[in-house]
């Protein structure tokens, strides 16, 4: 659960930042070919990990799920 | 007897074969007292006069016998005795052995009664105070009484059937012989395991009830170690023992009722118990099954409650499920949408597309008037960096 929560901090982490750097390059007026490129990269690899745990947070929701429905019947 | 015609007797030896033939003669004799003697060793020796012709006898009354009528002998005391006649061998003088003495008339029995009822009274022998109750749930009765008659009968038909243990020693009851019986009957009993005595008789007239005015008698029943009951009829004066008793019913029938009262009582307590205890018993089946009821309702309510709490539950789950749901789709599409924007603004895709970024000095050149016209550009294209000279502006 330790785990799960530093997970979800990370994921919200994440997306705070992706949202740093889209906000980053809405707001740039001279772009900074080096620096969006370093951005890009930061984003990109952010995204892949959020994707990667989003997936991992669905498939362990299932579970949860499966393990409630018995109960329901 | 037939005594040998040639037998040849010694004065003492006649003498006593007279007493053995006189002893068999017991009489009762009335008459009146003359003169009464009380000689050294305690005897009394008195004489009773015929009232009609002055015969006279000399009588004769062992001291222990005596003492037990509780007669003081008085010249012109008129008496019953009873007894044998005797002939003293050493002054050949013939006397009546008296055996009893008993007051005879009305007069003098009355007489009798009344002095010594005085007497006992002032000593409290009848004081309410004195006297013991007869105890609760009797099990061991010592009965005396006459073994002939009716009186035992109607007492034995009347005491209930309550385990009674009876033990009845028979003595005489009536005349002044009774007084002896009934004196060694209380002596027995004293030493017997009882806890209630009854002395019984039917009912008398004054004379035949004497034995029970007796004053020794009346003492020892005062005396004796548990409680007596009394049962002795009588008419206007009650015995002197009636009296001294515990207890005092009129009937062997009401004292065997009074024996049995504590024992009915107890039998209707205990039905009276009974009663209490079924009824309780079924007001607490009543209470159970109102409790039993309440207990169904509350657990068809907790029933409900729990299907209540099931239901919020269940639809707090739904609403985690597809909030959660929510969130991950929100979180999803924040990540697509920061994957977009980064698609977009992706320096190097406007690069690969064709376009370039020309700095002049450091600085990125947007219009015509960010560099002259012999300075140096720098065009920044997808795989390097171009250096050029700007040859001519136009606008």
């Amino acid at each position: 659960m330790v785990k799960d929560k530093s997970d979800v901090k990370n994921l919200n982490s994440n997306l705070k930042k992706l949202s740093e750097i889209t906000e980053w390059f809405d707001d740039q007026e001279e772009i900074d070919v080096e620096e969006g490129l370093k951005k890009v990269k930061e984003a990109v690899s952010l995204i892949k990990e959020s994707k990667g745990r989003l997936k991992e947070i669905e498939n362990e929701f299932e579970e949860i799920k499966k393990e409630i429905e018995p109960e329901e019947e | 007897m037939e005594l040998p015609i040639d037998k040849i007797f010694s004065v003492s030896e006649f003498i006593t074969l007279l007493n053995i033939g006189l002893k068999s003669s017991k009489v009762k004799i009335i008459g009146e007292v003359g003169e009464a003697k009380t000689g050294p060793t305690g005897h009394v020796y008195f004489t009773l006069k015929d009232e009609k012709d002055q015969s006279m006898m000399n009588c004769i009354i062992w001291k222990y016998k005596y003492g037990l009528y509780g007669i003081k002998l008085q010249e012109g005391m008129k008496i019953m005795a009873s007894g044998y006649p005797e002939i003293y061998s050493l002054s050949g003088r013939l006397s009546f052995i008296a055996e009893t003495i008993e007051l005879a008339g009305e007069g003098e029995l009355k007489k009798q009664y009344d002095e010594l009822k005085k007497k006992l009274e002032r000593e409290g022998i009848f004081a309410l105070e004195k006297k013991r109750s007869i105890p609760k749930y009797p099990h061991k009765i010592g009965v005396i009484t006459s073994r002939q008659g009716a009186v035992i009968a109607d007492f034995l038909n009347n005491i209930g059937k309550f385990g009674f243990k009876i033990k009845m020693i028979d003595s005489r009851v009536e005349g002044q012989e009774a007084v002896r019986d009934l004196l060694a009957s209380i002596k027995t009993f004293r030493k017997k395991d009882i806890d209630v005595l009854v002395i019984i008789r039917g009912g008398g007239s004054l004379e035949s009830l004497m034995p029970f005015n007796n004053e020794l008698l009346v003492r020892e029943v005062s005396s004796f170690p548990v409680p007596v009951i009394a049962g002795i009829g009588h008419d206007k004066d009650e015995p002197l023992v009636a009296l001294a008793a515990d207890a005092s019913e009129s009937t062997p029938t009401a004292v065997a009722n009074l024996l049995n009262e504590s024992w009915e009582q107890a039998f209707l307590l205990l039905e009276r118990y009974e009663r209490d205890i079924v009824g309780r018993y079924e007001m607490i089946l009543d209470n159970y099954k109102e409790v039993e009821n309440e207990l169904r309702i509350s657990l068809s309510n907790f029933k409900n409650a729990l299907l209540n709490v099931k239901i919020r539950l269940r639809d707090s789950l739904d609403k985690s499920l597809s909030g959660f749901k929510l969130l991950l789709s929100a979180v999803n599409q924040k990540v697509i949408q920061a994957e977009k924007s980064v698609f977009f603004n992706n320096p190097e895709r406007q690069l690969r597309l064709g376009y370039s970024i020309s700095r002049c000095n450091g600085k990125i050149i947007r219009r015509t008037g960010d560099t002259k016209v012999g300075e140096n550009m720098d065009v920044r294209v997808l795989d390097g960096i171009i250096i050029s000279e700007v040859k001519n502006i136009k606008k």
